[in-house]
């Protein structure tokens, strides 16, 4: 489903990635874990191409993108951003318009698909999310959590085979964390292939196939959350698992 | 220097009867005010808008020009402004049959300026994760600025450009100096005739006073209609 192959990613002189190669099976769950600023968010909107990678290539599906210092074509980014959906930290929820209105506004206008259509489709993943009853709320009067699973029923709207998450609980209080979780963890069960910045330990044990453990912009260590989590091999690994215990 | 209390002439200060049988008059020079304001203020929102987009293009073709107008305008005087349009153009063949239709367009072009830095501010106050939003959602530029930036940035925008509409409804007075038979002219006239200056300048403030006294009203209606989205918890 995705495969990233030399992924390099700098701002200015300081270089955030370095030769990322990993790839993400159609239905697999894949956690990003590492310490603040090691690299993960940029290697998430690297595959959104919200940033543009400076050299390697990702391929999703049947197209590939090869990026390259000097020659690279902007239009190109649609065809690869088709295939994922972005959940943010800080949910980013349109303020001006309702829950609904949010979450069929992309499929109504890039899509232009009707709108009765749309509605009907977006009340039943409300209904997944347990946002139905708050769908003609405005994101204000909203709690973070609700906001949170706002945000990621309006990314599945657009339907996309990939759906990244971006530390979607970094930013509630830790009431809410549990009813985002458990949005994502009903999402891991249907088979959906995901990517996901997380500091939520056990729930990486719980919903991952794949862990990437990254530090300083490296792939330090990667396999099944047991193996990373509870055996990690890496010296860097043990040093960070070690330090998060301690803080909880 | 100052008459003592009992020694002021009231009369002179303001007389009621000159002013309700001179009102039509001044009316009509409201109008005329009122008229330039309108188009003005039309012109130059759309200049405005126009500008604060080249303003903020990457490329100095686009940003250079728009900074050395907005430069120009903010530097300059409008009156000034109004006097190279009225009387210096003609020099090199450009002629305003009209004053009303230079008083248009100098109080157009100079208040575009303000308005682009409005607007401007505007949009760069929306957050950027809402640009990231739309963009991860695979909206394109056009779709994000119209129906995700701009209804937010017209929020933020509101109370600054309804300063500018009421600047511009006293700046409209500054074309009385070429003609401009408005409400400031007609309160002139009216003075110069009957040498009540008082009087009749007196009138013509309370008539703009009330005419921005409206214009708030209608800012408030507005932010409350634009606020609805907001504080609802």
């Amino acid at each position: 489903m995705i495969d990233v192959i030399n992924l390099k990613k700098s701002f200015d002189n300081t270089t955030v990635l370095e030769s990322i190669n990993f790839s993400v099976k159609k239905g697999e769950v894949v956690c990003l874990i590492g310490p603040s600023g090691s690299g993960k968010t940029t290697l998430l909107r690297c595959l959104n191409l919200l940033e543009i990678p400076n050299s390697g290539a990702i391929k999703m599906g049947d197209d590939q993108l090869t990026f390259s210092e000097r020659k690279f074509k902007k239009n190109k980014l649609l065809t690869l951003r088709k295939y994922s959906g972005m959940v943010f930290q800080g949910f980013h929820l349109f303020p001006h318009k309702t829950v609904m209105e949010n979450i069929i506004e992309a499929p109504l206008i890039v899509k232009k698909q009707s709108k009765a259509k749309l509605i009907k489709q977006g009340e039943q993943l409300l209904e997944k999310v347990g946002m139905i009853d708050h769908k003609d709320k405005y994101p204000d009067s909203l709690s973070g959590g609700q906001q949170q699973r706002a945000a990621i029923a309006r990314a599945l709207m657009m339907e996309p085979a990939i759906m990244l998450f971006d530390e979607p609980t970094s930013a509630l209080d830790p009431q809410l964390v549990r009813e985002v979780l458990k949005v994502i963890e009903g999402l891991a069960k249907e088979g959906q292939t995901m990517v996901i910045v997380t500091h939520e330990m056990n729930f990486a044990r719980r919903v991952a196939d794949k862990v990437l453990f990254i530090d300083g912009g490296f792939i330090v260590e990667e396999g099944p959350p047991e193996q990373v989590l509870d055996n990690p091999s890496h010296k860097q690994t043990k040093t960070f698992l070690q330090l998060l215990d301690d803080e909880q | 220097m100052f008459n003592s209390f009992n020694q002021i002439q009231w009369e002179y200060l303001f007389n009621f009867e000159l002013v309700r049988d001179s009102l039509p008059l001044l009316l009509q020079g409201l109008r005329i005010s009122m008229v330039i304001a309108l188009f003005s203020m039309i012109f130059a929102l759309l200049l405005g808008l126009v500008i604060a987009i080249m303003r903020m293009s990457k490329h100095w073709i686009f940003h250079l020009p728009a900074r050395v107008f907005i430069s120009f305008m903010r530097g300059t005087p409008l009156l000034v402004f109004i006097f190279i349009l009225y009387y210096g153009l003609p020099v090199i063949g450009v002629q305003f049959n009209n004053p009303i239709v230079a008083g248009i367009v100098g109080v157009s072009l100079n208040f575009a300026a303000y308005n682009a830095e409005v607007i401007r501010s505007a949009i760069l106050s929306v957050p950027r994760g809402q640009w990231e939003a739309a963009e991860s959602l695979q909206m394109g530029f056009p779709e994000t600025m119209w129906r995700i930036i701009i209804p937010q940035a017209t929020r933020i925008a509101l109370p600054p450009t309804f300063s500018i509409f009421m600047d511009i409804v006293k700046g409209t007075s500054l074309t009385s100096i070429i003609t401009v038979n408005e409400l400031l002219y007609s309160a002139r006239i009216v003075a110069g005739r009957t040498y009540e200056s008082m009087t009749m300048y007196i009138a013509a403030a309370l008539i703009y006073w009330v005419v921005c006294i409206i214009i708030g009203y209608f800012q408030q209606r507005l932010e409350k209609r634009y606020n609805r989205y907001l504080n609802q918890r």
